[in-house]
């Protein structure tokens, strides 16, 4: 019994010491790292509020494969937008493929923006904000570990490099330890002054932790996207195949 | 000395006990050391409103005569603070401050900058005359001066070629990507930002000049900013990075932020000069340096109280009310003028009574006898016109009114205590022309009092004829808000906003503010309806609407089909194309367009300058056309700057009318009580009455436009000079009960007071040097105390005296 105290002892000051021991560039890779879902499956409840607080509320059903690599969306609501879809592929090296379904024109049409900072629907969110930041491209350091509502986190302090084409000049992110998922951060503009703050919540869902809401506040113009993502279904065996631009009028039956 | 001993029964006939003004000449005469001693404390202590002012004029003092280095450790930053903590008045230059709120333009305008931002945009123009803009190296500069202009916490929004987007389809492919995307440009890309122009004209329209050679930036402001601050950004941005070519500015933000300064500063020389000219036609005729020294005294001391006075209450309460805006600019002309008038009343009469009694005292005390009265009647008349300001719709014109009342009655306390005391103190020289001579006006009124009793019929004939003609002037008069007109042709910001509106979008804009539901088909179409009508209007020069985006997005993904360059058959389509848009543009790109729940949009025509006239008809003719489009399906609403304006001149011209028939109630009524006959009080009216007329109609003749400046300004100087009325019935009534023929009843008046009326008149007329100013409405003040000053001195001198002549019998029973 002693012996077994003495080597549970000596794993917590093992784990310590390495996360102790670990630079920005590590944790990051971990983040990378860590076990993901291979699909994903979601109904999405997306609230955007301006200044004066007025709302605008989209429903989307949703699936994802490779950690969002591929997503495809249909719209549930509102009634105006109730079977509008979206496709998008992204690619490492080319441009992101981007399709959407119009109902109301019975077409397929390709989109793309070469404008990162160019936010995906309206909301506080742009594409740079929902792409992950790619290790190469990005200088991780790490700072003063710190607690955000009683979770321990690494703080990183992520620096763009040139060659991101970032709309940001650097982002404060706060990583729960043990789950290394955001639980908060901060984006600064090119300016250096701050641009936009995110609230993530988390939760375990089997052998999973994964991302349940994020609530953004654009503080310069005074606006913020919550997004609550429900009834979620992990490893369904959605197939890469699906990802195509035939399944967009195809909207699932169940959510129809 | 006729001091009664406690009770005073007025020498006019008044019977009434009086005993406030043996209070005036006891406290002037027998005490007058401690009354000098006492009004110069109490002017200090209102002075004292100054403070913090005087210690920023140090400053500025110091900053100019000492070095550099001494001036910084002497003037700090704490140097600074303890000037701001002091008594001080706020100079405001805010000109939007002047807008009454509750108007429904007003309302409407605040309502549009709410929901979509600022609308008065800014704008700025450059190029080479000839040479083509899709040039690699002016579009670098464009980029440059783009993003600097971007960067400024006064600017929302740029507008133009470096900033847009551009929207393409390509194979199905639906591109949104920057029109320039970069500093520095290929020849391809050059190209292709032309060829993009050539596909959408009414872009083209708003981003270049109609010859293809200067480009536009629209600068966007945010919706609380000080507009001069904005402008000298705009003019340092456009001097640093656009300095190879031409450059021309225009809008809102640029022309308030350059007409108050501007106009402070040219009006504060040619006051310089009015002030020379007052004080030399007082000297040419006092021929004293003692009677000068005393109007002026009065003048500056008033002056500097008034001031004090507003540092005080803005000190004390925050009142804004109490800034020191464009609209107070004309205050000292008019507490100048008011304060000159009292003295030259007195110290004419002083004059002349050392004349005719050798006697400083007796003097002093026959002048006070006869003219206290005189001076409170005209002060308390001319309080009470200004107090009437304060029921005016312009917030600013509260703290005008009062702040001028309380000038008044310091002027009217100094010429009534400080002034006599320091006669009493002084010691005159009895042999020197100033006491022994009549002054050169003073011979020509003597001559001009002849010719009244001589002439009575053909001068109440030529002054009835000059009126009639002056009045049918009225008819001409025209209401102008346009903003190019403050500045004379020839002047650089003149051709600038001249060359704005000849070559580029123009420089002022209308709003129309249209509530529906914005996906409709058939709504948009009611907005395009209503867009094609306002484009065809002659001074429009671009329009644009949420309709233009629908439109381009249709044709975009229509595979770029120009067939499809229109509105969407089904609200389906149009909120997919919004849904399309959205996932790959800025959600803020439409912001200045339509509100957030698509309920409510905004159509902004971009116009030349046009005349007041033509904002009206263009109002009158969009709303009678926006209501046969309309009908009850959308709701539509027209704002913007002019417009408010326009509505703003309407209620200051209300405010004078006001302002007019309660001076002309008050001073009936005053002289009914003080003259106790309804007469006196008519009569006392007439040169009032002549007065407005023959402004108004000068105006009318003369092409002098009714604008919040003038409009204003007319009602106030006509309460000024009325008081000259006031002056001669008192001295009519005064000079009959002395037992006069009746023969030389009406001369010895004209006499009597026609000196000082006409010398106060000349004096001032040395503020006619603001003719000669830069601006337009400057001229214009310059103008309108020349129109006022004779017209108020002439009508009381002429038609005023010719009637009382005509009914002397009956005035003299009275």
């Amino acid at each position: 019994m002693q012996i077994v105290v003495n080597n549970q002892i000596l794993l917590v000051l093992l784990f310590i010491t390495v996360l102790y021991g670990q630079s920005g560039n590590d944790i990051a890779k971990m983040m990378d790292e860590r076990k993901q879902p291979k699909d994903m499956t979601s109904k999405t409840t997306m609230v955007l509020t301006n200044s004066k607080g007025k709302t605008r509320t989209s429903i989307i059903f949703s699936q994802l494969v490779d950690g969002g690599n591929k997503q495809i969306l249909w719209f549930l609501a509102p009634a105006d937008d109730k079977g509008v879809a979206f496709l998008k592929i992204e690619h490492s090296d080319k441009d992101d493929e981007m399709r959407m379904w119009l109902p109301a024109f019975n077409k397929i049409r390709r989109i793309s923006s070469k404008k990162k900072g160019n936010s995906f629907m309206g909301s506080d969110l742009s594409y740079e904000d929902m792409t992950s930041r790619e290790l190469e491209e990005n200088e991780f350091i790490r700072l003063d570990d710190a607690a955000v509502d009683g979770k321990d986190c690494f703080v990183l302090g992520i620096t763009p490099k040139p060659e991101a084409k970032s709309t940001y000049s650097k982002h404060m992110t706060w990583v729960e330890k043990s789950t290394l998922l955001p639980v908060k951060e901060e984006s600064f503009d090119q300016n250096g002054n701050l641009k936009k703050t995110k609230v993530y919540s988390n939760a375990r869902r089997g052998d999973y932790h994964i991302m349940t809401s994020i609530f953004v506040r654009d503080v310069q113009k005074d606006h913020t996207t919550s997004v609550k993502f429900d009834e979620i279904q992990l490893d369904s065996g959605l197939k890469d195949s699906f990802f195509q631009e035939k399944n967009l009028k195809r909207m699932p039956q169940q959510e129809k | 000395m006729m001091v009664t001993g406690g009770l005073f029964t007025n020498q006019m006939g008044v019977n009434m006990i009086f005993p406030v003004k043996e209070w005036f000449i006891r406290q002037s005469m027998e005490n007058s050391k401690r009354t000098i001693r006492v009004m110069i404390l109490l002017s200090l202590i209102l002075i004292m409103g100054l403070s913090g002012n005087l210690l920023l004029v140090i400053k500025s003092l110091g900053d100019w005569a000492l070095p550099e280095e001494i001036a910084n450790r002497v003037f700090s930053l704490s140097y600074d603070r303890f000037a701001e903590k002091l008594p001080h008045v706020v100079f405001d230059e805010d000109v939007m401050k002047m807008l009454p709120q509750t108007t429904e333009s007003r309302i409407t305008w605040e309502n549009v900058r709410d929901e979509f931002g600022s609308t008065d945009m800014g704008f700025i123009a450059f190029g080479l005359p000839g040479k083509s803009v899709f040039d690699e190296k002016l579009l670098a500069s464009l980029w440059d001066a783009s993003r600097a202009l971007e960067e400024l916490p006064e600017v929302d929004e740029v507008m133009s070629i470096s900033t847009a987007d551009r929207m393409d389809s390509d194979e199905g492919f639906l591109e949104i990507s920057s029109l320039q995307p970069s500093r520095n440009l290929t020849a391809d890309e050059v190209r292709s930002i032309e060829e993009y122009f050539e596909k959408l004209p009414k872009l083209k329209k708003r981003m270049i000049g109609r010859h293809g050679d200067y480009v536009n930036i629209m600068i966007k402001p945010q919706k609380a900013i000080e507009n001069n601050v904005l402008r000298n950004n705009m003019v340092q941005i456009s001097e640093r990075f656009l300095g190879d070519y031409e450059i021309h500015f225009g809008g809102t933000p640029y022309v308030f932020g350059t007409i108050p300064k501007l106009i402070l500063e040219d009006v504060l020389v040619l006051m310089l000069l009015g002030i020379g000219i007052l004080l030399t036609v007082l000297a040419v005729n006092f021929r004293s340096a003692t009677a000068v020294k005393l109007v002026w005294g009065v003048i500056v001391i008033s002056l500097l109280s008034m001031m004090g006075f507003m540092g005080w209450v803005v000190t004390l309460t925050g009142s804004e009310r109490f800034h020191f805006t464009m609209v107070n600019a004309s205050m000292p002309i008019i507490l100048m003028t008011i304060a000159a008038a009292d003295g030259v009343h007195l110290l004419t009469k002083f004059l002349r009574e050392m004349r005719k009694r050798k006697h400083v005292e007796k003097a002093v005390h026959e002048t006070m006898q006869r003219l206290l009265l005189p001076v409170f009647l005209t002060s308390l008349t001319t309080i009470v016109a200004f107090l009437s300001l304060t029921f005016a719709p312009i917030e600013q014109f509260t703290g005008y009114g009062i702040s001028v009342s309380l000038g008044i009655t310091w002027a009217w306390l100094l010429s009534s205590l400080f002034l006599p005391a320091i006669m009493v103190q002084h010691e005159w020289d009895l042999k020197s022309k100033a006491v022994t001579h009549p002054s050169p006006f003073e011979r020509i009124v003597s001559l001009y009092g002849n010719l009244i009793t001589q002439y009575q019929k053909r001068i109440l004939a030529l002054g009835s004829g000059i009126f009639f003609l002056a009045a049918i002037g009225i008819l001409f008069l025209k209401v102008e808000v346009d903003f190019t007109k403050f500045f004379k042709p020839g002047t650089e910001i003149r051709d600038s906003m001249d060359f704005m509106n000849r070559e580029m979008t123009g420089v002022m804009d209308i709003d129309i503010r249209i509530e529906g539901d914005m996906k409709s088909p058939e709504v948009l179409n009611k907005v395009q309806k209503i867009q094609t009508f306002i484009d065809s209007r002659p001074s429009v020069h671009s329009t644009f609407s949420i309709v233009d985006v629908i439109k381009q997005m249709h044709r975009t993904i229509m595979d770029d089909d120009p067939q499809f360059e229109t509105i969407p058959e089904s609200r389906e389509k149009v909120n997919n194309l919004f849904t399309l848009y959205s996932m790959s543009g800025d959600s803020d790109d439409f912001s200045s367009l339509v509100d957030y729940d698509y309920r409510t949009g905004l159509l902004t025509a971009l116009m030349g300058n046009i005349t007041t006239d033509m904002i009206v008809k263009f109002v009158q003719d969009t709303e009678k056309e926006v209501q046969s489009i309309a009908k009850n399906d959308i709701k539509t609403t027209i704002t913007g700057l002019l417009v408010v304006l326009r509505e703003l001149v309407d209620l200051v011209i209300r405010s004078a009318i006001t302002s007019i028939m309660v001076s002309i109630v008050m001073i009936f009524l005053i002289s009914w009580i003080f003259f106790k006959k309804g007469l006196w009080a008519l009569l006392s009216v007439t040169p009032l009455i002549f007065a407005v007329i023959l402004n108004f109609g000068l105006m009318g003749w003369f092409g002098v436009e009714l604008s919040h400046v003038t409009a204003i300004l007319s009602a106030i100087i006509i309460g000024v000079g009325v008081d000259f009325a006031i002056h001669y019935i008192a001295q009519y009534r005064n000079i009959s009960k002395s037992g006069i023929s009746s023969e030389d009843l009406t001369r010895e008046v004209v006499e009597d007071v026609g000196y000082p009326i006409i010398l106060d008149a000349a004096s001032n007329l040395g503020f006619g040097a603001l003719l000669f100013s830069t601006f337009v409405p400057v001229q214009y003040i310059g103008g309108l105390v020349i129109f006022a000053m004779i017209s108020t001195s002439v009508g009381t001198l002429t038609i005023l005296a010719v009637v009382a002549e005509m009914f002397k019998s009956r005035l003299m029973k009275a």
